[in-house]
């Protein structure tokens, strides 16, 4: 009893770190996190001043020390606070644990990055880190608590799971990491404990090829897809895909139309993220937390919401 | 050498350029790409590991990891300028997971990325992103405000959109890095 007590007053608190693609792009993944976590009775603060990780493309791109401060300076904004960071985007969940490894790793990066914060009248010791949503879930929240709060489920339903790179390798650089990073489970457990089938496939921790692969070269991106897409339809016919990934999610939904006006494709699986699943089988508008998609989500959409708990 | 003077041939034998005597230059390229990052590129023993299972070298783009390691370490650096295969790496770290030699090929391929900007071998695409970084605070940006108005949040996220004076902070740090250095995007 005292345990109980002591872990319910602990109560949660993260500081909700949106990135690019997700305020932008992707709304609807932004209100479903916004709506999801204080229901499952966890507060946002909304990191006034956040700004892009920075992405793969653009520090990391030049400058090792440039990466790690932009990244630094958003890290401190949850520091500052004594929270965590909180994401659903997987490159700012990358970008900002790698910054903050080679800054807890290597002494020299981090006194220069600290050097650069003082400019702004910032430092960043190395606290604060970004968690996933998606782990925040299954170890902070539990499945169990997640269960109770829904309203609809997913039974009958078959899920393809999708975890995206960069929530599993490198594992070192993680504050959380899967047992076999090879061999996910974790997203898998998350939408069974939601009543789905979330069966393995061969191809499920194969890269989606998006970001840096598709502007280089979309042709060759494509072909990552209509991979992925085939073996999901082959081997466990998918009724959705289920990612935890905001560029799993933009490549998989729009890539999968492309490749069907292309004659290349010639069926279509609707795709979520998790925290949008999570919102529509407890019962949010769907209009508002996913209503944002390229392939149609209506039939799985009214799948669900027949599934009264 | 003949090979050299013909330009690039459509199959780079890398033994044979081993056996190149080593001038400063070529020296220098592995020195290069470790202090731009990649410190342990002189770890790697060729086990193929790391390409074996990069989305890169699976979808065809010529100098994937374990290849363009081969290549910086015997001393190519002018004809891999021209090549995009780094700016294609989906930083995805498959190859860091695997290497037996803790190389960090995902290191080496963002070094070759830093060592092109410098050569201003660099794409549109990335200049727009790093210019948008700058702009606004956020690389992708899309002005989105439609469909932030359609599912009910205020026209600009909590971000640098809505805070001036973190823009500012964001800019000055900018400034102090080697993206100010290089000059590769106007910064006021
Ligand atoms: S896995 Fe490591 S040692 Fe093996 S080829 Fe790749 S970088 Fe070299
Ligand atoms: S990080 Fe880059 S080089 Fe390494 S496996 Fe992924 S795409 Fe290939």
């Amino acid at each position: 009893m005292m345990a109980e007590t002591a872990k319910e007053e602990k109560k949660l608190k993260f500081g909700l770190f949106l990135g690019c693609n997700i305020p932008f792009s992707r709304p609807d993944v932004e209100v479903s996190m916004r709506s999801i976590f204080p229901a499952l009775g966890v507060e946002l603060d909304d990191l006034l001043g956040q700004s892009c990780c920075p992405t793969w493309g653009t520090m990391p791109s030049i400058d090792v020390v440039g990466w790690c401060a932009v990244a630094a300076r958003n890290l401190a904004l949850g520091e500052e606070k004594g929270i965590d960071l909180i994401t659903a985007c997987n490159s700012c969940y990358g970008s900002l644990n790698e910054a903050r490894h080679k800054m807890l790793t290597n002494p020299e990066i981090h006194r220069k990055v600290n050097e650069i914060l003082a400019t702004i009248g910032k430092k960043y010791e190395g606290k604060a880190k970004c968690r996933h949503v998606a782990w925040v879930i299954y170890k902070d929240i539990g499945l169990e608590k997640l269960k109770e709060s829904l309203k609809y489920t997913l039974d009958g339903i078959t899920v393809a799971v999708q975890p995206g790179c960069h929530f599993l390798w490198p594992s070192e650089i993680y504050p959380d990491r899967e047992k076999d990073p090879f061999n996910p489970v974790v997203l898998r457990e998350i939408c069974e404990a939601m009543g789905a089938e979330a069966p393995h496939y061969s191809k499920l921790i194969e890269c989606c090829g998006m970001g840096a692969l598709r502007s280089t070269d979309p042709e060759k991106s494509f072909i990552l897809v209509r991979e992925k897409m085939e073996n999901i339809k082959e081997e466990i016919d998918a009724d959705l895909i289920v990612t935890t990934c905001s560029s799993c999610l933009i490549q998989l939904d729009d890539a999968q139309e492309r490749l069907r006006k292309e004659g290349k494709l010639n069926f279509s699986i609707p795709v979520m993220h998790l925290v949008q699943v999570i919102a529509l089988c407890m019962g949010f508008d769907p209009e508002k937390v996913a209503g944002i998609c390229v392939t149609p989500r209506d039939e799985i959409i009214k799948r669900i919401l027949e599934n009264k708990r | 050498m003949e090979m050299m003077e013909e330009g690039v041939p459509p199959v780079i034998n890398l033994s044979k350029l081993a056996e190149r005597e080593e001038t400063e230059l070529e020296k220098k390229v592995a020195e290069i790409i470790k202090e731009l990052g990649a410190e342990r590129i002189m770890y790697c023993m060729q086990c193929g590991a790391c390409a074996s299972i990069c989305p890169l070298a699976k979808t065809g783009f010529e100098w994937y990891n374990k290849k363009l390691i081969k290549a910086l370490i015997v001393g190519l650096r002018d004809e891999l300028l021209d090549d995009p295969t780094p700016w294609a790496c989906v930083a995805c770290n498959r190859c860091t997971e695997v290497c037996p030699r803790r190389v960090s090929p995902f290191e080496v391929m963002f070094a070759m990325r830093r060592l092109m900007a410098e050569e201003y071998a660099i794409g549109s695409l990335a200049i727009e992103g790093l210019r948008a970084l700058y702009e606004y605070g956020h690389a992708v940006y899309m002005t989105g405000r439609e469909a932030r108005k359609k599912v009910g949040l205020p026209e600009k996220p909590p971000s640098t959109e809505s805070d001036p004076k973190a823009l500012e902070d964001l800019r000055k740090i900018l400034k102090q890095t080697k993206l100010a250095d290089l000059g590769l995007i106007p910064m006021e």
